[in-house]
C-alpha cells in the first residue's frame, strides 16, 4: 500500500507542469482576482448585497416611558423617586427611532432598503418574492430595552428577525442586525454603570468590518478558498486521469500480475488524493497569507480550524478521486472520462460558488450548490473566518463526511472487480 | 508446463485467436512468429492471465489458470509489446515500486533491483528517469521490470521491434542468457525469423490468428525438404541449354535470367554431374555454383503465400 502512495506522490511530484498548476496558478489567481476586485469591493461592495426588509413596528412607543416607570417600580423595586429619574433619562432615549436611523444610514442604506409595513403586508410580500426578509419590533421593546439597560440586565424582549431563506448573503445582513441589537445594549450597560447622567448612545457605524462580534470576510480570503478549492477539484481529475495512462501504458496491467489486489490501487489513489489535496491547500493558504496577509492576527485555534477544514475537504476530494478513478477503469477511455471529469468539476465549481459568489445564482442553484463538497468547504470556511465558532461547522463537516462515505462506496461499487476487462 | 488448449478470443465478434493449442515445457526456450495482427499478443495476454478467452483452458502444471490465475501470475514475467513503466519515474524507482509490490522489500528487494539492472546493463543509468532514456534503453527497463520476482517463465511480446541493433543484440543475449544460465523457460514473440531462429528451440507460427505450424527449426524446415534449390552463372546462356537442363530427370522448374539460372529440383536426385557434363558438351563455362538451404522465412512463404513483414 505505502509503495502506491509513494508512486502516486512521487509521479506528482515529477509533474511539473501540473505541480505548477495546482501550486502557483490558484495563488496567482488570488493575487490577480484580488487586485482587480479589490476596486469593486471597496467602493461597490455595497451595491452586491440589496437586501429588501421589511421592519414590522409593533411597539407602542408613547406607552414606552410609562410602562418602564412600572417596571422599574414593580420588578426592580425602585422608589417612585429614583424610578422618574431615570424615566426621565430615559426620554433622551428612543430605541425605535435609533433603530431606524440605522438602517437609514448612508452605510447601510446602500445594502438594505427599509420598507415600514404592518406584519400581514410583510409576509404576504415576502411570500411573493418582494422581500427578503423581516425586522419585527415587538411590542414593548422600548421600555423592556431601556430596562434592561438600566438594571444591567440582558432584555426579555427582542428584535426578531425573520428570513426568507438562509443564504450567505442574508447571514451578512443578520451580522449587522445582531451587530446592532449588541452594541445597542451594550452602550446602555456601559453608560448605567459608569452612572452618567446624560445617556448618550452612539450608533454603532455600517458596514462590514465595524458591526456584529464576527470577523470580515475579505473578498480576497473568498478568492484564496475558491480558488484553491477549485485546482484541488482539478487536481482530482488530473489523478483519475493519470490512471487512464497507467492503463495505457499497461502498467496496470503489470500491477495485476504481481498479484497485487485491484483494491491497494484504488485505496492508494485515495490516500494519496488526501495528502496531495491537503498539501495544495494549504499550500494556497499559506502562501496568499504571506503575500496579501489575508488572514491577520488570527488566533492558532483558527489556524488548527482551517487546517481540519482542509482535511476534510481532502477526504472529500479523495470520495471524488474514488468515483474518477473508477470511472476511467471501466469507460477505459482516457478523454471521454476527461471529459466527463472536466463537465463535473465545472458543476461543482459553478455551483459551488468557486466562480462568482454563490449569492449571484439563482436561489434553486444555490441551494443545490450547498450540496457539493466545494460549496460545503465554502460555506464552513466563511463562517469559520467569521465567528471561529465550532457549532456552526458541524452541519457542512457531517454532510461533508457523508459525501466521503456516498462517493467512497459509488467508487468501489463502480470499480471493475476482476481489473479491467476488455 | 504451461499448457494452452483450444484457445480462441473473439473481440466483438472479430476473431483474433482461434483454436491455439501451445505448449511450453520446463526451460524451453519456444518462438511465436507471425505477421501483424496475427494475434500474437492476444494469445500471450490471455497466457497471462490479462484478458479471458472466449474459449478454451490454460493449464499450469494441470491447474486451471483462468479461474486461479493467482499461481501464474507468481512464476510469470510478462514483458509486454508496450512499454509498461512510469515515464516520470527513475529506471529505479520504477523497479522498486514493481518490486515493492511483489512483495519484495529490504535487502532482497536492493538486490534484486541491482540484478535486474544489471542484466539489462543499465546499472549506470538507473538514477534517470525514464522518458529520457532511448527507445532501446526503456525497453531494457520494460524487461528488468518483469525479472524482478525471478520468474520461472518469462514471456516477451515483441522485445526488439523499433530499437536500435546493438540494444537489440544485448536483448536477445539477455533473453539467451536467463534460458541457459538460469534455467528460465522463455516463450518469444517477434515477427523477425531470424532471432527466433538464433533463440528458440520449438516455434509456432502464427497467422490470422491460427497456429498454421509447429515444431522445431528441423521440422518446419523438412516441410520445404522435399526440393533441391540451384543458382548457377554461366559464362554464355541460350535457349538451347535451357530445354536440355529441362529435360533432365528430377527437374521441376527452371528459371533463367541473363546469365544466371535457379533450378529446383527433386531432393536428392543428384544432377550436379548431369549438369557438369551437359554444360560442358555446350561449351558453357559454370562460373558460380550454389546450392540453396532454404530458411525458416522460406517456410512461411511457403505456408502463407506471404512474407512475415510485407
Ligand atoms: N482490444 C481489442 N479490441 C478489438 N480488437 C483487438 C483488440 N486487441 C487486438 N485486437 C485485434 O485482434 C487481432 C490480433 O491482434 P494482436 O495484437 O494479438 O496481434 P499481434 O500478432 O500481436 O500483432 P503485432 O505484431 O502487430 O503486435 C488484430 O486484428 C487486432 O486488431
Ligand atoms: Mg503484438
Amino acid at each position: 500500500m505505502r509503495s502506491f502512495i509513494k508512486k502516486d506522490i512521487l509521479m506528482f511530484w515529477r509533474d511539473r507542469k501540473e505541480l505548477i498548476t495546482v501550486l502557483v496558478l490558484p495563488v496567482l489567481l488570488v493575487f490577480i482576482l484580488n487586485f482587480a476586485f479589490a476596486g469593486l469591493f471597496n467602493h461597490d461592495k455595497k451595491s452586491t448585497i440589496d437586501l429588501q426588509l421589511a421592519v414590522v413596528n409593533q411597539d407602542k412607543e408613547a406607552e414606552a416611558l410609562e410602562q418602564l416607570n412600572k417596571k422599574l417600580m414593580n420588578e426592580a423595586s425602585l422608589e417612585e423617586q429614583e424610578a422618574t429619574a431615570l424615566v426621565e433619562q430615559a426620554q433622551h432615549i428612543q430605541p425605535v427611532p435609533l433603530l431606524f436611523d440605522f438602517l437609514e444610514n448612508k452605510d447601510i442604506k446602500n445594502l438594505v432598503t427599509v420598507h415600514r409595513l404592518k406584519e400581514a403586508e410583510a409576509v404576504d410580500k415576502i411570500k411573493e418574492g418582494d422581500l427578503d426578509a423581516i425586522l419585527i419590533i415587538p411590542d414593548g421593546f422600548t421600555a423592556e430595552s431601556l430596562y434592561a439597560a438600566f438594571v444591567g440586565k440582558t432584555p426579555t424582549v427582542k428584535l426578531q428577525y425573520k428570513l426568507e431563506q438562509q443564504t450567505n448573503n442574508s447571514s451578512a445582513l443578520n451580522n449587522i442586525i445582531q451587530g446592532f441589537m449588541y452594541q445597542l445594549n451594550y452602550q446602555f450597560a456601559i453608560q448605567t454603570i459608569a452612572g452618567a447622567k446624560e445617556v448618550e448612545v452612539t450608533l454603532p457605524e455600517g458596514g462590514f468590518e465595524e458591526i456584529g462580534t464576527g470577523e470580515t470576510f475579505t473578498m480576497s480570503q473568498y478568492f484564496t478558498i475558491t480558488m484553491g478549492a477549485l485546482f484541488a477539484l482539478f487536481m482530482v481529475a488530473t489523478a483519475a486521469t493519470k490512471t487512464g495512462i497507467e492503463i495505457r501504458q499497461q502498467v496496470f496491467n503489470r500491477i495485476l500480475l504481481t498479484n497485487s489486489h485491484p483494491m491497494q490501487f484504488f485505496i492508494g489513489k485515495m490516500v494519496s488524493t488526501i495528502c496531495l489535496v491537503f498539501l495544495q491547500i494549504i499550500f494556497v493558504i499559506i502562501v496568499s497569507n504571506l503575500i496579501l496577509n489575508i488572514f491577520p492576527d488570527r488566533s492558532m485555534t483558527f489556524w488548527i480550524g482551517i487546517a481540519a477544514m482542509a482535511v476534510l475537504f481532502s477526504f472529500a476530494m479523495s470520495g471524488l478521486a474514488a468515483v474518477f478513478t473508477a470511472i476511467i477503469l471501466r469507460m477505459n477511455n482516457i478523454d471521454a472520462s476527461n471529459g466527463i471529469f472536466m463537465l463535473v468539476i465545472l458543476l461543482f465549481g459553478i455551483i459551488g460558488g468557486n466562480f462568482v459568489p454563490i449569492q449571484m445564482l439563482p436561489d434553486w442553484l444555490q441551494q443545490i450548490g450547498e450540496w457539493t463538497p466545494n460549496g460545503l468547504y465554502l460555506v464552513m470556511f466563511t463562517d469559520w473566518i467569521q465567528f471561529e465558532e465550532l457549532s456552526s461547522l458541524a452541519k457542512p463537516s457531517m454532510l461533508l463526511i457523508g459525501f466521503v462515505i456516498l462517493s467512497t462506496m459509488a467508487g468501489l461499487a463502480l470499480f471493475p472487480k476482476r481489473g479491467i476487462t476488455k | 508446463m504451461l499448457e494452452a488448449i483450444h484457445l480462441s478470443k473473439n473481440f466483438k465478434g472479430k476473431k483474433a485467436v482461434q483454436d491455439v493449442n501451445l505448449y511450453l515445457g520446463h526451460g524451453e526456450s519456444v518462438g511465436l512468429i507471425g505477421p501483424n495482427g496475427a494475434g500474437k499478443s492476444t494469445t500471450i495476454s490471455m497466457i497471462s492471465s490479462l484478458i479471458k478467452p472466449t474459449s478454451g483452458e490454460i493449464k499450469l502444471n494441470g491447474v486451471n489458470t483462468i479461474t486461479k490465475p493467482g499461481e501464474i501470475r507468481k512464476i510469470l514475467g510478462v514483458v509486454p509489446q508496450e512499454l509498461a513503466l512510469y515515464q516520470e519515474l527513475s529506471a529505479y524507482e520504477n523497479l522498486h515500486f514493481f518490486g515493492s509490490i511483489y512483495k519484495m522489500q529490504g535487502k532482497e528487494l536492493k538486490d534484486s533491483i541491482e540484478q535486474a539492472l544489471e542484466i539489462v546493463g543499465l546499472t549506470d543509468r538507473q538514477k534517470d528517469l525514464v522518458k529520457t532514456f532511448s527507445g532501446g534503453m526503456k525497453r531494457r527497463v520494460n524487461i528488468a521490470a518483469a525479472l524482478l520476482h525471478r520468474p520461472e517463465i518469462l514471456i516477451l511480446d515483441e522485445p526488439t521491434v523499433g530499437i536500435d541493433p546493438q540494444s537489440r543484440n544485448h536483448i536477445l543475449e539477455t533473453v539467451r542468457m536467463l534460458n541457459e544460465k538460469e534455467g528460465t523457460t522463455i516463450l518469444y514473440t517477434s515477427h523477425y525469423m531470424e532471432e527466433v531462429e538464433q533463440l528458440c528451440d520449438r516455434l509456432y507460427i502464427m497467422d490470422h490468428g491460427e497456429i498454421i505450424a509447429a515444431g522445431t527449426k528441423a521440422e518446419l524446415l523438412s516441410i520445404l525438404s522435399t526440393e533441391d534449390t540451384f543458382k548457377l552463372e554461366l559464362s554464355k546462356l541460350d535457349g538451347n541449354f535451357i530445354e536440355r537442363v529441362r529435360a533432365i530427370e528430377g527437374i521441376r522448374k527452371v528459371e533463367a535470367f541473363q546469365l544466371q539460372m535457379k533450378i529446383i529440383a527433386k531432393k536428392g536426385s543428384n544432377l550436379i554431374s548431369e549438369l557438369v557434363h551437359l554444360a560442358d558438351q555446350q561449351h558453357i563455362q559454370i562460373i558460380n555454383f550454389q546450392t540453396e538451404t532454404p530458411s525458416l522465412e522460406d517456410v512461411f512463404l511457403h505456408l502463407t503465400g506471404r512474407t512475415l513483414r510485407d
